[in-house]
C-alpha cells in the first residue's frame, strides 16, 4: 500500500459538476502513515485535484515562549532543545548566541570549533532524518531505512559526547560543556567514512532513479520571486537559485575558518530541492573534517555569573543561524531581571509550512501532498512551538 | 545602506524616531497608522524579507509593541554584501485595550500567519487580514494567553479543576 493515500472522508457539499464530481473534504490529519510529525491539512477536492488547503498547527504547541519566561536564563537552556524535536542543537545554539550577545559573553576559539563540529553532525542526522521521511513517502523503503540506520551511527557519536542522543544540552552560554573525549576524533572520522561510503549506493538507489525523477521533477515548483515574497529561507530558496546561507552571509561559530561553497540548483521544484539537501549534507561531512584538522586546543568553556543570580542588562536582540531547513533566528528582550522578559523563536518551517505549503498544493494532485509537503521540509513542532 | 536608509526615513516621514547600533541594527518607532507606509518604503529600498513579527506585552508601561524585523536578501547568481547583514527593527506602540494595527499582507504576504498568532495569544486585531482565525489554540481565553496578566496555573485550576472527578 502506497503511503500517500488520504484519510478519512467527513462531509460532502452539495455541489456537483457535470463531470458528476463532488467537491470533498479531506484531512490529512495528524494520525496519518505518510505524515511527518503532529501537523494536519484539510483539503477541498474535487476529483484528483486539490481545490484549497489548509494546514491546521497547533497539536504541538507546547508554550515554550511562555514557559521560558518562568525559567532562569540558565534553566531554560535543558529547556530550548526540545522546540525542535529532530535537530536540537540548533535550537541550543540560538538560545545561547542570543544570551551571549545580550549579556556580552566571549567564547574561547576552540569551543567555536567544536560548536560548529556539533552543528554540522546534527545537520547530517537531521538531513538523514529528512531522507528517511521523503524517500518513505516515496515508497523507496530501502534508502530510507539505510538512513534511519546511518543517523543512528551519528546519534552514537553525540551519546558519547554529551550522554544523550536527541537532547544534548551541550552548548550553553560560554562555550560548550566538556571537551572530546580521548580518541573521538578518529571515531567521528570512522564514523563518516562509513556513512560517506554508502553515497554510492543511495545515488544508485535513491538519488539517480528514474521513478524519483519521474514523481518528483516539476513538483510543487516555485519561483524565485513567489520564494522571496513568501519568506522562504534554506534549501526552498537555494533550489531556486538564490546562494543565501545564514553561515556564509553573517557567519557564526567557526564557519568562516573553513572553505567550503553553497550548493543551488535552479528549477525550484521537489527534485532540486532534495538535490540540494544531498549536496549539503555532503558539504557538511567534508566541513566536519576540515574542522576537525583546523581545531585549536584551549578552554572550551568561559566562565559565567553563578547561574541563581545572573542578571542581564536589559535590551533586545535578533539573532540568526542557519539550522538543517533554514533560517532559524531568535527575537530576544530582556528587562534586567534574572529571566528572559519576551522570547520569540523564527523558525524556518513557519513560512513554509504555512503559507508556501498552501500555495503549491492548489491546483495539485492528492499523490503530490506528502511530495510536498516533506521536499518544503518542514518540522512540525518547529512550527507550533 | 544603513546610513542612506536612515536619511530616507528621517526626510520622508515626519514622526519616526530612527536609531542606529553599531553591529548593523537600525531601530524605528513609529505611529500605528503610518506602519504600512514605511513597511512599503523599506520594502522599496531593499529589505525584502519580513523575518519575524512579534510581540512585546510591557505591562507597566500599558502598551503592547509589536516589531517587525526586516532584513535583505540577495539578489540571484551573486555572492552576499553587507546589506545582507542589515537588519531594521520597526516596532510601533498600542494601548492595551483594543488594540489595532493595519494589515502588512498587503506588502508582505509572509506576514499571515504570524498576524493570526499575534491574534490569538495577544489580542490584536489586524484591520483587514483575510482569515483572522486562531492558529494554534482551539479555546477561548478572556485574556490572551500570552500577555503578562494571563496566569497560566490559575487558569488550569479555574478550567480544569472545576471539572468533578468521575466517581463523584
Amino acid at each position: 500500500m502506497s503511503a500517500d493515500e488520504v484519510g478519512v472522508m467527513t462531509r460532502t457539499s452539495e455541489s456537483t459538476d457535470r463531470a458528476g464530481e463532488r467537491e470533498l473534504e479531506l484531512y490529512f490529519g495528524p494520525q496519518h502513515l505518510g505524515m511527518v510529525g503532529n501537523f494536519s491539512i484539510t483539503l477541498k477536492v474535487r476529483g484528483d485535484r486539490i481545490v484549497e488547503a489548509t494546514a491546521n498547527p497547533g497539536y504541538l504547541h507546547r508554550g515554550f515562549e511562555k514557559l521560558m519566561e518562568y525559567r532562569t536564563w540558565m534553566q531554560n537552556v535543558p529547556l530550548v532543545c526540545r522546540v525542535n524535536v529532530v535537530e536540537p542543537d540548533s535550537m541550543e545554539m540560538i538560545y545561547t548566541m542570543g544570551v551571549e550577545k545580550l549579556a556580552g559573553i566571549e567564547v574561547p576559539e576552540r569551543a567555536q570549533y567544536i560548536r560548529s563540529i556539533c552543528l554540522e553532525l546534527a545537520h547530517v542526522g537531521s538531513h538523514l532524518f529528512g531522507l528517511w521521511a521523503y524517500s518513505n513517502m516515496l515508497g523507496f523503503d530501502t534508502p530510507a531505512q539505510w538512513a534511519m540506520y546511518h543517523r543512528d551511527l551519528v546519534l552514537d557519536l553525540f551519546e558519547e559526547l554529551t550522554g544523550g542522543r536527541v537532547y544534548h544540552i551541550y552548548l550553553w552560554p560560554g562555550g560548550v560543556r566538556r571537551d572530546f573525549p580521548e580518541g573521538f576524533k578518529d571515531r567521528i572520522v570512522e564514523t563518516l567514512h562509513s556513512i560517506g561510503g554508502c553515497v554510492p549506493d543511495y545515488d544508485s538507489t535513491f538519488f539517480n532513479n528514474r521513478l524519483f525523477h519521474q514523481r518528483a521533477h516539476g513538483v510543487a515548483k516555485i519561483s524565485q520571486e513567489r520564494a522571496k515574497a513568501l519568506g522562504a529561507t534554506g534549501q526552498v530558496l537555494r533550489a531556486t537559485g538564490m546562494r543565501y546561507d545564514i553561515r556564509k552571509v553573517e557567519p557564526y561559530a567557526a564557519y568562516d575558518q573553513v572553505d567550503w561553497e553553497v550548493p543551488t540548483r535552479e528549477e525550484g521544484d521537489a527534485y532540486s530541492r532534495v538535490w540540494v539537501i544531498r549536496d549539503e549534507m555532503i558539504e557538511s561531512v567534508h566541513m566536519i573534517f576540515k574542522l576537525l584538522d583546523a581545531m585549536p586546543d584551549g578552554e572550551v568553556y568561559n566562565r559565567v555569573p553563578n547561574p541563581f543570580k545572573w542578571e542581564i542588562p536589559p535590551g533586545e536582540t535578533y539573532v540568526r543561524c542557519e539550522s538543517s531547513r533554514g533560517e532559524l533566528g531568535l527575537y530576544m528582550v530582556s528587562d534586567g531581571g534574572d529571566k528572559p522578559y519576551r522570547v520569540h523563536f523564527r523558525t524556518p518551517s513557519y513560512p513554509h509550512g504555512l503559507t508556501i505549503l498552501e500555495e503549491l498544493l492548489k491546483g495539485a494532485s492528492i499523490a503530490d501532498v506528502g511530495n510536498t509537503m516533506i521536499s518544503l521540509y518542514v518540522v512540525a513542532p518547529e512550527i507550533d512551538r | 545602506m544603513t546610513a542612506s536608509l536612515r536619511k530616507g526615513l528621517e526626510s520622508t516621514f515626519k514622526d519616526v524616531e530612527v536609531r542606529g547600533s553599531e553591529d548593523g541594527r537600525l531601530s524605528v518607532l513609529a505611529p500605528k497608522d503610518s506602519i504600512p507606509v514605511i513597511l512599503r518604503h523599506l520594502r522599496e529600498n531593499g529589505l525584502d524579507h519580513l523575518a519575524l513579527l512579534s510581540c512585546v506585552d510591557w505591562q507597566q508601561r500599558g502598551t503592547l509593541e509589536v516589531v517587525y524585523i526586516l532584513s535583505a536578501y540577495m539578489q540571484n547568481d551573486t555572492d552576499h554584501t553587507s546589506d545582507q547583514r542589515l537588519h531594521v527593527f520597526l516596532r510601533t506602540h498600542l494601548p492595551r485595550e483594543n488594540p489595532e494595527l493595519p494589515s502588512a499582507i498587503a506588502v508582505f504576504e509572509n506576514a499571515e500567519p504570524y498576524e493570526r498568532e499575534i491574534h490569538e495569544l495577544f489580542g490584536v486585531h489586524f484591520v483587514g487580514h483575510p482569515r483572522l482565525i486562531p492558529l494554534f489554540l482551539e479555546r477561548e481565553y478572556r485574556i490572551p494567553p500570552f500577555r503578562k496578566d494571563f496566569d497560566t496555573r490559575k487558569y488550569a485550576e479555574e478550567t480544569f479543576d472545576a471539572i468533578p472527578p468521575v466517581d463523584k
